[in-house]
């Protein structure tokens, strides 16, 4: 029988890299991720999971040894945050060249300088372009989920590419939630055991990343697309059956909250479109129609569906929680992809960005409020003289 | 002579699986596991060493091949010369790698998921990959009590890349980065790191240490062997000159091996339990220079340096309890 807990984050991970019966698993600290990896060093102490729980010397390393396990036919687990991201992403790139379906949970935090705990997305979207699938947990209930829907998405036959399953650092990582643990029945009609068709068995040498010709690089990236097109196929019927097997409600790309009749919508990932919910809904009181779109995946991007769905509204606020120095109108990451998106889209709703949430900083109610009257005054505006603004630093004025 | 030891104090006694000693060179396995089908250069000695290893190794193996010339020229085209598995490691990371697959290894038999044997698990890494940028890789898989075995074979520099220094780069050599010239006379002004030492002394489940060279095959066949027969991490530290990068002729590989271990410049030992044993002991030493003066990238050294270098070897051997009769003199700094 599923059981239900009140657990962070962090625990809700490692309670679903327990349920996934991961072979290898590879440590290194860096809060805040490391309260998966305290958790899952206790799991494997006591005997509740049989794995081998490899002490990495670095993030660099982790990845390198999930890499080689990964390579062998093991199922394997690895995390990090911030800074340690970043050191590692030498190996992004070969692991999804390579087609390992390595699972990297990150638990977002800034990176340097300066020295800051706090949570925010550049981490992990410094790497959005190396190949890996790619979203954001909502809640320690998403945050679980979606360690088991990487699993089976990223260990498809079809698919076959590594996993950067993203929660808020604090924010999803260190509070708690209601958080529904499944039965092993459930998991092991979900999701099949590891069996890729290449692995390193002396009984049946295979050869993994050898040089190419350069005009064999082309063809081996494009296959690596292909991949990519391939996860934005399966997902839909990924989470159809997720949804079957544990009686959830997820949709598979963008999950809308108050859309119905909105005029303008709040647009992010993770745990910052919680408090936009609750915004959207006490808004209505003041007349102002907010809904909330929360992009689920990343890599690979539903541009499509982001498209059509976006193209409904007047406004659109991009939480934008990420830096990109020097991007699009001085914008973001999330904010290039929507515009990108929107090109072709049957209509263009103005798109507003909202810099927030750096370095852990609390995006709160009231900037909500703010961050929808501005959207309500673009809605009414004719042209606007400004759309992308830091929060906290400057008036909202668009127009 | 009292027996060196080397190593942090190592409360667990060592382990040796039983296994078969070649005796002989026509006791050598036939069946190739390194077989033809790569580009290295005419003479090249780490492509014997590869060669020699995945023989002595057999089927049961798994290697792994940091960026260096022996993934570059040996798998070229998406095709390569193994029989085995062979996966690419990035240069930084090979022993890292080595962990995950020791590791994947160890939990797929416990956990049903493999019915084979555990296999031979071999790191095969440039000098650059070893002691230079894949130390911190290399220390971690020799610290973590894995059952694998990390080689190096030792070149003396970044040759892939066309002949840059690397800690292994003995003194006084020409590399592109370290060209001879009015400031710099004599190249290379460092002298090399002992890595196996480095190895031997900071890691207590290491319980076997080799160094071999390409020209003594039996050697360093049987000492393959030995490493993977020995539970837990290992390490084999493989002379093997380069004809390109030290210039000399293509033939002369083997020879230049063997005038290297009876100069000094390169000892044949190994260290079991903590114990050192030297495998190969000349009745006398042969001079540097005659070392030096077979190859290219040592022929703007003068004397002096020579001498120099001498000294470094002098106190190499003094340190392995080889003492060198009479000892050199260290000259005096140039006025």
């Amino acid at each position: 029988m599923p059981r239900k807990v009140r657990i962070a984050g962090a625990k809700a991970t490692a309670e679903a890299v327990k349920a996934a019966n991961v072979d290898v698993i590879c440590s290194y600290p860096i809060r805040p991720y490391t309260g998966t990896m305290i958790e899952l060093a206790r799991m494997v102490a006591d005997g509740e999971l049989d794995a081998e729980f490899v002490h990495g010397e670095g993030e660099h390393a982790q990845l390198s040894v999930v890499l080689g396990a990964s390579a062998a036919g093991a199922r394997v687990f690895t995390g990090t945050s911030g800074v340690g991201a970043t050191y590692a992403f030498e190996l992004y790139s070969p692991i999804a060249g390579e087609f390992h379906p390595v699972q990297c949970m990150i638990a977002n935090r800034t990176l340097d300088p300066p020295g800051d705990f706090g949570s925010e997305h550049t981490d992990a979207l410094s790497a959005r372009d190396q190949g890996w699938l790619m979203g954001w947990a909502a809640s320690p209930q998403e945050a679980y989920d979606n360690t088991l829907i990487y699993y089976r998405l990223g260990e498809d036959p079809r698919v076959m590419l590594p996993q950067f399953p993203c929660q808020d650092g604090y924010f999803i990582s260190h509070i708690s939630g209601e958080v529904e643990l499944a039965d092993s029945d459930q998991v092991e009609e979900f999701l099949p055991p590891f069996n890729p068709r290449n692995k390193l068995d002396p009984r049946q040498p295979v050869l993994m990343g050898p040089q190419c010709r350069a005009d064999q690089g082309a063809a081996i990236e494009l296959g690596r697309a292909e991949a990519m097109v391939r996860a934005r196929e399966v997902i839909p019927s990924v989470i159809a059956d997720f949804n079957r097997v544990f009686g959830r409600n997820y949709s598979p790309f963008l999950q809308e909250y108050m859309t119905e009749d909105a005029d303008m919508v709040f647009f992010g990932q993770g745990a910052h479109t919680v408090p936009a919910r609750l915004a959207a809904e006490r808004l209505r009181k003041d007349g102002l129609k907010v809904g909330v779109v929360q992009l689920r995946f990343m890599r690979p991007f539903p541009t499509d569906e982001v498209a059509e769905a976006l193209s409904r509204f007047k406004v659109v606020g991009v939480l934008e929680i990420s830096n990109s120095f020097g991007a699009v109108y001085d914008s973001g990451p999330v904010t290039a992809e929507v515009l990108s998106a929107l090109y072709y889209a049957p209509a263009q709703p103005k798109v507003l960005t909202f810099l927030g949430g750096l370095g852990g900083e609390n995006i709160r109610l009231a900037d909500y409020y703010e961050m929808a009257r501005a959207m309500k005054a673009a809605a009414d505006a004719e042209r606007l003289k400004k759309r992308v603004f830091w929060l906290g630093f400057e008036p909202l004025h668009v127009a | 002579m009292a027996q060196a030891r080397l190593g942090a104090q190592k409360p667990d006694k060592i382990e040796i699986a039983d296994y078969e000693p070649i005796r002989s060179m026509r006791n050598v396995p036939t069946t190739e596991y390194y077989v033809p089908g790569h580009r290295t250069c005419g003479g090249c000695m780490p492509a014997l060493a590869y060669r020699l290893t995945a023989l002595a190794a057999g089927p049961n193996t798994v290697f792994a091949g940091p960026t260096g010339c022996m993934y570059v020229a040996n798998t070229s085209y998406l095709c390569g010369p193994w029989a085995v598995p062979w996966i690419h490691t990035q240069i930084t990371n090979g022993g890292a790698v080595i962990s995950g697959i020791a590791a994947a290894y160890k939990a797929m038999i416990r956990k049903g998921k493999y019915d084979g044997e555990y296999p031979n698990i071999i790191c095969f890494a440039g000098d650059g990959g070893s002691s230079d940028i894949g130390l911190q890789a290399l220390s971690g898989a020799m610290y973590r009590n894995h059952d694998l075995l990390f080689i190096t074979y030792d070149n003396e520099a970044y040759a892939n890349t066309g002949i840059q220094v690397s800690p292994m780069t003995p003194y006084g050599a020409y590399t592109t980065f370290t060209p001879p010239g009015k400031v710099v006379p004599d190249a290379k002004p460092l002298f090399p790191k002992d890595l196996l030492k480095m190895v031997a002394a900071g890691h207590p489940a290491v319980k076997y240490l080799a160094t071999a060279s390409v020209s003594y095959p039996l050697d360093l066949m049987n000492k393959v062997r030995k490493a993977l027969a020995v539970k837990g991490p290992t390490f084999m530290h493989i002379h093997a000159p380069c004809p390109k990068g030290w210039s000399f002729e293509a033939h002369r590989g083997p020879e230049i091996g063997k005038l290297a271990v009876e100069t000094g410049m390169w000892t044949l030992y190994e260290i079991e339990d903590g114990h050192v044993k030297v495998n190969v002991r000349p009745r006398k030493w042969r001079p540097v220079k005659d070392y030096v003066a077979t190859q290219g990238r040592f022929s703007h050294l003068t004397d002096e340096m020579i001498q120099r270098l001498q000294a470094f070897v002098d106190a190499k051997l003094a340190d392995l309890g080889l003492e060198a009769e009479p000892p050199t003199p260290v000259p005096p700094v140039a006025g």
